[in-house]
């Protein structure tokens, strides 16, 4: 699938990938979490390394490295058993050893930060689609990752919803969260992105700032994705 | 060809003419079909292991053994035995009822009945033609002197005089003696035959009770065996659970819903999963009956005895857990994969998401399915009377064959099933509609 991939991230920053469908945006995403394997070369975040291969070695890897990394996904994922507030205390308490009494105070500060104060008690079932992706950055915010990725967070939901989920990516971008983000929401990667990267065909073929990238790009893949996506 | 205790509705039925196979005389039959005179006189015998200490006479049968349970007797169910035995011991002895006389033997001469009570001719019959069991013994004196008599239907009472005429001439002649003879089978009681047809037939002092009153006596015995069926359905159905769920874990622990990269790579896995595989065909490929057997007659052969109840617990629990393991599989593979994913990518470890995330899913989605069974096993609780357990069918089929009364005691037993069974319909019902409120957006 990748063929390839040199990505960087600084501390504090975010980094946009965006790129046509099949193009291993997700892959990248993937496999810096852990959830696909891959054959050569290395995952560092912070202090934790993730080597390729299936070892045992690599179950101890991949438990530092996803204390450290947390993931949003296109289909939110929420746990249905469990109500909004149960879903952000789960893995505090069950996998961090938190007591209930901290976990739910800190899980109730982070659902005010997405503003959703007022539905700590529903069941995802009951929440729209735009209220369960805030659930899961906070569910995701919970474990205080050094690292955020977000997949695709906002092509499951409509222009609407879309809008207030950007907006609670933007003030985490603000507030310092290094994140790596794959999105189609071109409008949003121009104003919260530090630094764009297209990909196309399993490589990255351009990195840059957003006006340069989007306004001044040279390059025949990126000119023919951004001619081709509905500007959100 | 059928089984003894269904000679008499086959008579009624017409598919036999005369009824004549060691049926004794008992006023409640003769009332209801024609008896010929006697042509047998039989006594009831006790039979044990010769080396049974416990059992050197009738009165033995009081004391509880050696290790202070209740002794156990077994009987031919419906017979003068289990009704003389029932009658005189049943408060002290746990009486043990079976289809046919020849299952008590091996039982007895292994030590998991104590004695079993039969008539005297059909035992020195058993002992002496089966000489498999030397060990068993007749034990003190002979009892209970009764009669075997020919049975035809009420209307048929010229048939019945030409056998009493026929037994008569044969008597006379020594033919009969000589029969009896033959297959070990006369004794100075026969001798007193002609006596007894002097004053054939016997004065009908039984005081008939009304039915309601006879359906009535039955009522608390209805309820026990309703309480043993209650208790072989509850405690195999979470076995059966548990069974199933730990089945279908080994299974599916290589698919990605479970956290598993898909391929079936540990030798130990593969061969887990081969084993838990071959389980479920076969216990889903042969009957409840016939597992019930091999678990009841087959294990003592591998060193494993097990009563007839636990038994029954055992073989429903193997059983039902073969479909449950496919049920939970089904409801394992239907969370979706992003429920793993974002389990272990907020750092949960396999088990752990597994523990907390899947399965809870999954076993709400198996609820209404498992719900449905647990009312199936319920019924399947009936196949248990084959090896003598005393449950609600077969409490039925005891009552109904001593009393007559097949009509009344039959709704007596499905008046308690369905007290049973309705309400686990309501709560599957109340499950299913619950959950779909849960699942619709």
């Amino acid at each position: 699938m990748l063929k390839g991939v040199n990505l960087r991230v600084e501390r504090g920053t975010v980094g946009v990938l965006i790129g046509p469908s099949g193009s291993g945006k997700s892959t990248v995403l993937r496999c810096v979490n852990g959830l696909d394997p891959f054959q050569e070369g290395e995952i560092a975040v912070g202090a934790a390394r993730l080597t390729p291969g299936l070892s045992n070695a690599r179950s101890r890897q991949l438990e530092q490295l996803r204390g450290c990394v947390g993931t949003v996904f296109q289909q939110f994922n929420l746990f249905p058993h469990l109500s909004a507030l149960e879903n952000v205390i789960e893995a505090p308490i069950h996998v961090l050893g938190k007591s209930r009494e901290v976990a739910m105070s800190e899980a109730s500060a982070l659902l005010d930060r997405v503003r959703l104060a007022d539905r700590l008690s529903a069941m995802p079932h009951q929440l729209s689609g735009g209220q369960q992706q805030r659930v899961a950055v906070a569910r995701a915010l919970a474990m205080k990752p050094d690292v955020l990725l977000f997949d695709e967070p906002t092509s499951a939901l409509d222009p609407k919803m879309t809008g207030e989920v950007l907006s609670v990516i933007a003030d985490l971008a603000k507030s310092g969260q290094t994140m790596l983000v794959v999105t189609h929401a071109m409008s949003f990667a121009r104003k919260v992105a530090t630094e764009v990267h297209v990909m196309f065909d399993g490589v990255i073929v351009e990195s840059g700032k957003p006006a340069q990238v989007f306004d001044s790009s040279n390059h025949p893949a990126t000119r023919e994705l951004l001619a081709s996506v509905d500007p959100v | 060809m059928c089984g003894w205790d269904q000679i008499l509705s086959d008579l009624d039925r017409g598919k036999i003419d005369i009824g004549l196979n060691g049926y004794e005389y008992t006023p409640q039959r003769a009332r209801k079909y024609r008896a010929s005179i006697p042509y047998y006189i039989y006594e009831l015998a006790l039979c044990a292991r010769g080396d049974a200490k416990s059992i050197a006479s009738w009165s033995s049968l009081r004391e509880p053994s050696a290790d202070g349970r209740r002794k156990r007797i077994g009987v031919l169910g419906g017979s003068a035995a289990d009704r003389y035995v029932t009658a005189e011991f049943g408060t002290t002895c746990d009486v043990s009822r079976w289809e046919g006389v020849v299952e008590t033997f091996p039982l007895v001469d292994s030590g998991r009945l104590d004695a079993t009570v039969q008539d005297l001719p059909a035992l020195e019959f058993y002992l002496r033609q089966l000489k498999r069991y030397p060990k068993l013994k007749i034990v003190d004196q002979p009892v209970q002197p009764g009669y075997y008599v020919a049975y035809a239907r009420w209307s048929d009472d010229s048939l019945i005089q030409e056998i009493n005429a026929a037994i008569r001439t044969l008597y006379e002649k020594g033919t009969l003696r000589r029969i009896y003879e033959k297959h070990g089978l006369w004794n100075a009681s026969q001798e007193r035959l002609p006596e007894v047809w002097k004053n054939w037939p016997p004065p009908d002092n039984f005081q008939q009770m009304g039915v309601m009153d006879q359906v009535w006596l039955e009522v608390p015995l209805f309820f026990r065996a309703a309480g043993v069926t209650v208790l072989l359905a509850f405690l195999s159905m979470p076995t059966a659970v548990a069974l199933g769920l730990a089945a279908a874990l080994i299974r599916a622990w290589p698919t990605r819903v479970l956290g598993g990269d898909g391929s079936t790579a540990t030798p130990i896995g593969k061969i887990a999963r081969g084993v838990t595989t071959t389980y479920i065909e076969i216990i889903r490929g042969t009957p409840l009956a016939f597992q019930l057997f091999v678990v009841y007659f087959v294990l003592p052969d591998l060193g494993v005895t097990i009563s007839a109840f636990w038994s029954g617990v055992l073989a429903l629990a193997v059983n039902y857990s073969a479909y449950e393991a496919e049920i939970m599989r089904l409801g394992i593979q239907s969370v979706p994969v992003g429920q793993m994913e974002a389990a272990l990518s907020l750092g949960m470890s396999r088990v752990l998401a597994v523990r907390r995330i899947i399965l809870p899913q999954a076993i709400r989605t198996v609820i209404p399915a498992t719900a449905n069974d647990f009312i199936a096993l319920f019924k399947d609780t009936a196949v248990c009377s084959v090896i003598a357990v005393e449950e609600l069918s077969k409490q039925y089929a005891v009552a109904a064959k001593s009393t007559g009364l097949y009509l009344q005691m039959a709704v007596l037993a499905s008046l308690l099933y369905l007290a049973m069974s309705y309400p686990l319909s309501l709560l599957a019902a109340w499950l299913e509609r619950r959950l779909n409120r849960e699942n619709s957006q």
